[in-house]
């Protein structure tokens, strides 16, 4: 037997053990997943993000493990703290917030109650891949503010516009690159895009001044 | 949850997705705590046990594809 195949042999075989080890963990492996993804949700939410899709369908997905009581106690105190973050980003006078709020409400009820209080941190500055990562995570968030509903129907000016609004009052860069997103789009296809360009302008130059005071 | 136990639970989600250098990368984050744990300790090391086959075997089929 020559020494490739020998190695190739030993390369599936300890892969075989590797992959039967990981799946010894597999239900560890997957709550541990969905507290990671309501703290991703949990910290967009901090952020100003719409967060309501992502909340909706993490409700859907766990809300069986919830009630079989599928996580360990650590685990529930943590999801409590992320639903009680999440809880006081929504809007209370849109009717989804509403019916989300009451779940959460609702989870409380069933002993998933925030005992202490996480600190959740702006992690630190992203470099080389994790930059392209964080690119894509503005885009698909971008698509699914876009899918969401709340523009159905609109012309594209008169979602700019939307856009252009929440980039002036909320502190989320990304309705700042949205909106210099959808102005290019509209100039590659003839539209005028000349006062939208100059209240981008004007929306990025308030929060350099505003920048500069704090 | 500690860093540590985030990251061994991040190494074995890698693992499940058989991208083992990721894994590596979080066995490393964990080693200070779990150092004396079995179980983590022979995931690590064939995790590193099977990097270093797969550059073996990548270097030897170089060679003979290469000469």
């Amino acid at each position: 037997m020559s020494r490739l195949t020998t190695l190739k042999e030993l390369e599936a075989k300890l892969e075989g053990f590797l992959e039967g080890a990981s799946a010894v963990h597999e239900e560890k492996l997957n709550r541990f997943e969905s507290v990671h993804t309501l703290e991703q949700i949990a910290i967009d939410s901090l952020r100003g993000r719409f967060v309501n899709n992502r909340l909706g369908h993490w409700l859907d997905k766990n809300r069986l493990p919830l009630d079989d009581k599928k996580f360990d106690s650590e685990e529930i105190t943590q999801i409590a703290n992320f639903l009680d973050d999440i809880k006081k980003g929504l809007d209370p006078t849109d009717t989804d917030s509403q019916d989300l709020t009451r779940e959460i409400e609702g989870l409380r009820e069933k002993g998933v109650v925030p005992k202490r209080k996480f600190v959740l941190t702006i992690r630190r500055k992203p470099e080389g891949g994790e930059l392209l990562q964080k690119f894509k995570d503005v885009l698909a968030l971008e698509k699914e503010l876009l899918e969401s509903g709340e523009f159905e129907n609109d012309h594209m000016l008169s979602i700019l516009d939307d856009v252009l609004k929440s980039a002036e009052f909320k502190t989320d860069s990304m309705y700042m690159h949205l909106a210099g997103s959808m102005i290019y789009f509209l100039k590659m296809n003839g539209y005028k895009v000349t006062p939208f360009v100059k209240r981008l302008k004007e929306i990025e130059e308030k929060r350099l001044d505003g920048a500069k005071n704090v | 949850m500690s860093n540590a136990e985030r990251s061994y639970n991040q190494a074995l989600q890698a693992l499940r997705e058989k991208d083992y250098y990721a894994a590596e990368g979080f066995f490393k984050s964990a080693e200070n705590q779990f150092a004396e744990n079995d179980e983590f300790r022979i995931l690590y090391e064939s995790t590193k046990l099977l990097l270093a086959v797969k550059e073996e075997i990548s270097e030897l089929e170089n060679e003979r594809v290469l000469g």
